[in-house]
């Protein structure tokens, strides 16, 4: 061998080795390394909206998340149009007795015909209001509790959530597109950071507006707890949507695993009583919504000593953090990780 | 001379009929999810509810044999053995009648419905979504041995998470207690199995043809969660609530599957529609399956 | 001279060679720059553009690539080795999607999982893989913008690259529907986009025609002139030696040899080879062996086995199958011991 040198021979050998080369070969100048138009943040913010574009590709999903609007839609449309946000069908007691609206008329009948103190009457006609002004006011109790605490909070919030966030990795790493991305000057951490920022507008679209519609379909009731719960919905879609997207980097069967994560964290786990509860979103976005509802008499399912609710603000505090963690900690794990089935 | 260096021969064997090839193709479906951890973690999960059955079962018995009466000791708390037994048998459902085995059955549906969104994707979507259809194809057996090799294989996991664990409870009852009349015993036994068939054959078709249609999870996901949980709260606002007849429940798949099971234990469910106006769905709901994958089929006789 | 890399050398490691440059420059890129693995050199002469410092990668219990010290410099460099050899684990190493289990792999001094170093790489991988509802002009604009050009500069940049392949004026339709060749055009196109001084081209001539493949060929020779530094990998020996006269073969993750393909063959033909034969004839065999010109050494073993050493493969081959034919031996098995001879004569000797 001429010129070769071997790769365990000492530094002096080497250099000794290469300026003998020199001689004999013309040296080779590099082009330089530099691209001076090129612009990172630039880069960054431009991947920021390819991602949203590119969530739109997701078209069964769309469809299907619509769909999915549109049959929850009719359930609440359906017992808006029968009257069924109150308590006016209510029975007392349940199921065999007459309905809330009867006992009241036949409060009002008796109280009427009895001989009394003007000041029993007096007690007994506040009474009579109040017990109606209840009645007037349950619409939005009702829909709290039997729709929004009981489908969207529990399915249709973690199931939308799910869908974009699931997909916006899951679709890269399925279709091997993922190393497009990652040949990119552009830092693995801004990679992820990017695809996210990108995702929340859909996630955010479908569940605060298709909460909207919900509520809209409601009538009033639903008007009532639009205004109230908004910023629960919002929080929550932030804190789903960035473990789910977490998920995405982590697993190859990242859906999957998320329902899973739905079915046994959110709706086993969450309705649990106890401390248990506390690992689940839905727990804080619950939590959020009572408070907001509070002086409207809406109440955590059980005893407060049994649920352990806690503030509003503690609960937003929670999902907000919880959302910057998952995303620092996926940021950090998509930096260090390899896609070796997927580039 | 040269020829005889050559060790090449011929396939000496007989070639089975095309029909043969269910197994294998199933077989390789099996092994792929076997071979998945997360589907053992899920199938761990989904053996949950088997577990609480198993040892209600055993806790029952135990507490049977104490003296009525008598004080026992339950983690740590004292119950009256009466109370306890009283809880396990007539609220729980744990007497060893149709009825336990039924609600069993309708427990597991959260869990058959991810395993089975999982196998969907896994051993039917990814074969479309992938392009190894050809490799099956190429084969010398039609396309409709390859859908049966794959319907075989998600009853296979429809039976893991259902009827194989309903029956472990049934002979686990007798063995706890003594065989009751055997002609009722094995009517029951045959019910069991004739509501882990109603799902086998119902669930198989059903996933295979919406796994061909959509391909990819999280459709997948979102149309059989759909199915599973949100046909139930509009059935019971339609019956329930807006007080319809009571045939609205037969738009809840699963609940007519659970018609099919009561009707196979002799139960007769309250505020429900006939168990025949449930087959009757069902069966209508697998014709339509069928008839998609007839179409599908076509068309890849004609890429082909 | 190039040299045979011997796994079971005492010395170990992978002694990367550097070819006679004087015999490359006029044949690949006239008047360019010198072209070929070259030695490490100090950093007085400057950095050097892809560097494997003592590299092995795992998969798992699998070694993907072992061991492996090369540097790289402007020029044509040709990757071959047969499936499995580690080329692919090379190239995502040194385009940082992959990062080394021991060793550093460095881009212009950079390290090449750093987000710095892929500005001054271009890969073009061997998946399929597009954003296939997009159009190859959409597709390699994206990908410009991706590299942080303004949208102006970035369609600038996609007309040239696009012509520069061949695409200008067929880049319209959506990807999906493009044949395997124009595929392979927009991946190159994507990798030469942002002006790259390296480029890391995996298989980019398999699926193209032979027209596309001269000017795919005609296109690298260009860009190897203007200074930068081509890794292009292949199955074929044969088709990387029309595009360069330097090649590094690997087998079983390490670089087997290096050098000019007539050197390889050269040694090759020094090199003695050790074969193990096994025959119900040992005795006789080794007798007749010994008498062909090319047999340096027989040595007998256990179990009906004996090993030959022999130089000039080529010709000991012939020679010992006429040999086995005339004399009716029984030959049970046949095989090379050494794993990097191997590998060259497979690629030398046309698979065989």
């Amino acid at each position: 061998m001429n010129e070769g040198i071997e790769t365990g021979q000492s530094e002096k050998d080497l250099t000794n080795k290469a300026r003998d080369t020199s001689a004999s070969i013309r040296l080779v100048t590099l082009s330089p390394c530099h691209l001076v138009t090129l612009s990172l943040p630039r880069a960054w913010f431009y991947l920021i909206l390819l991602s949203w574009q590119r969530q739109a590709r997701a078209r069964l999903t769309v469809w299907f998340a619509l769909a999915l609007l549109v049959l929850s839609m009719t359930i609440v449309g359906l017992q808006t149009a029968r009257g069924r946000w109150s308590m006016d069908h209510w029975r007392a007691p349940r199921g065999v007795g007459p309905t809330f609206p009867e006992v009241i008329d036949c409060w009002t009948v008796t109280a009427s015909t009895g001989a009394a103190s003007p000041l029993a009457v007096g007690i007994n006609d506040a009474s009579l209001a109040a017990f109606r002004a209840v009645l007037d006011q349950s619409g939005f109790l009702v829909f709290s509790r039997f729709f929004v605490f009981s489908i969207f909070v529990t399915f249709l919030l973690p199931i939308w959530s799910l869908s974009f966030a699931t997909e916006a990795m899951g679709s890269e790493r399925d279709s091997r597109g993922l190393v497009w991305l990652l040949s990119r000057p552009l830092p693995r951490s801004a990679i992820y950071l990017a695809k996210f920022l990108a995702l929340l507008p859909w996630s955010l679209t479908l569940t605060v507006g298709g909460f909207g519609l919900l509520c809209l379909s409601a009538g009033d009731a639903g008007a009532l707890a639009f205004r109230l719960y908004w910023p629960a919905v919002i929080h929550a879609t932030l804190a789903f949507s960035s473990l789910f997207y977490l998920m995405g980097a982590l697993f190859r069967w990242s859906a999957i695993v998320a329902m899973v994560y739905t079915f046994f964290l959110e709706v086993i786990l969450g309705n649990m009583p106890g401390y248990m509860k506390r690992i689940s979103i839905g727990f804080y976005t619950r939590c959020m919504m009572f408070d907001a509802a509070e002086s409207y008499g809406v109440h955590p399912p059980e005893k407060a000593g049994v649920y352990l609710p806690v503030a509003s603000t503690t609960a937003q505090v929670i999902l907000l953090t919880a959302t910057v963690v998952l995303v620092g900690v996926g940021m950090a794990i998509f930096a260090h990780r390899e896609y070796q089935d997927e580039v | 001379m040269g020829p005889t260096l050559l060790n090449y021969r011929p396939w000496r064997g007989e070639f089975h009929a095309p029909a043969w090839s269910f197994w294998p193709i199933a077989r390789v479906a099996l092994s792929m999810m076997f071979r998945r951890k997360l589907f053992w973690a899920i199938y761990a999960f989904g053996l949950l509810s088997f577990l609480v059955f198993f040892f209600g079962q055993y806790l029952l018995a135990w507490a049977d044999s104490q003296a009525e009466g008598e004080y026992v000791n339950v983690m740590g708390s004292r119950l009256q053995a009466g109370t306890l037994t009283n809880q396990l048998r007539t609220v729980m459902r744990l007497n060893g009648t149709g009825e336990t085995y039924r609600n069993f059955f309708a427990y597991q549906g959260y869990m058959v419905m991810i395993v089975l969104a999982l196998a969907g994707t896994m051993v039917v979507g990814n074969d479309f979504q992938h392009r190894s259809l050809p490799f099956y194809l190429s084969k010398p057996l039609s396309p409709w041995h390859y859908l049966m090799g794959k319907c075989l294989a998600v009853a296979v996991f429809v039976n893991l998470m259902t009827t194989l664990p309903a029956v472990i409870l049934f002979f686990q009852y007798r063995t706890l207690y003594s065989w009751g009349y055997l002609p009722d015993e094995l009517s029951l036994l045959v019910g069991i199995l004739g509501y882990g068939l109603v799902l086998t054959v119902f669930l198989s078709l059903t996933l295979v043809a919406v796994a061909c249609w959509l391909r990819k999870t999280v459709p997948l996901i979102m149309v059989w969660t759909t199915m599973f949980f949100m046909m139930r709260p509009l059935s019971n606002t339609l019956v329930d609530g807006l007080r319809y007849d009571p045939r609205w429940r037969l738009i809840d798949l699963w609940n007519n599957t659970y018609l099919m099971g009561n009707y196979f234990l002799g139960l007769h469910p309250a505020n429900q529609p006939e168990w025949y106006e449930a087959a009757l769905v069902l069966a209508l709901v697998c014709a339509l399956c069928l008839s998609y994958l007839t179409l599908r089929i076509r068309a890849v006789e004609i890429v082909r | 001279m190039p040299e045979l890399l011997d796994p079971a050398d005492p010395r170990g490691g992978d002694r990367a060679v550097a070819p006679d440059r004087s015999q490359f420059t006029p044949t690949v890129a006239p008047p360019g720059p010198s072209v070929g693995i070259a030695p490490p050199l100090p950093r007085a002469f400057g950095p050097s553009l892809l560097l494997f410092e003592q590299v092995s990668k795992w998969y798992g219990p699998v070694i993907g690539v072992n061991q492996v010290t090369l540097e790289l410099r402007p020029g044509i460099t040709g990757l071959v080795g047969s499936n499995g050899a580690g080329k692919s684990t090379l190239m995502r190493l040194a385009t940082g999607h992959l990062r080394p289990d021991l060793g550093k792999v460095s881009v212009c001094g950079l390290d090449a999982w750093n987000a710095d170093a892929k500005r001054h790489v271009g890969y073009c991988p061997d998946t399929d893989a597009f954003y296939e509802e997009m159009s190859g002009r959409q597709f390699v604009e994206v990908m410009a913008r991706l590299c942080g050009y303004s949208r102006r500069d970035a369609r600038r940049r996609t007309e040239e690259t696009l012509e520069r392949v061949g695409m200008a004026g067929r880049c319209e339709r959506k990807i999906r529907g493009y044949s395997k060749g124009m595929r392979q055009r927009i991946k190159l196109a994507q990798a030469l986009v942002h002006e790259p001084e390296l480029l890391v081209l995996d298989e980019p001539l398999s699926g193209i025609d032979p027209i596309g493949r001269q000017e795919f060929i005609v296109l690298f020779r260009q860009l190897a002139a203007q200074g930068k530094c081509l890794l292009v990998s292949s199955h074929e020996l044969e088709e990387l030696e029309k595009l360069t006269d330097h090649v590094a073969i690997m087998a079983r993750g390490r670089i087997a040899a290096v050098g000019t393909v007539p050197q390889i063959r050269e040694l090759l033909d020094n090199h003695p080879l050790s074969i193990r034969i096994q025959s119900d004839q040992t005795r006789a065999l080794a007798g007749d062996l010994l008498q062909l010109p090319d047999v340096v050494g027989v040595e007998l073993g256990e179990r009906d086995n004996l090993t030959v050493r022999a130089r000039n493969p080529k010709q000991f081959f012939s020679a010992f199958m006429r040999l086995v034919l005339e004399e009716n031996y029984q030959v049970g098995h046949l095989e090379t011991l050494d794993d990097s001879t191997h590998a060259v004569l497979e690629y030398l000797l046309g698979g065989k």
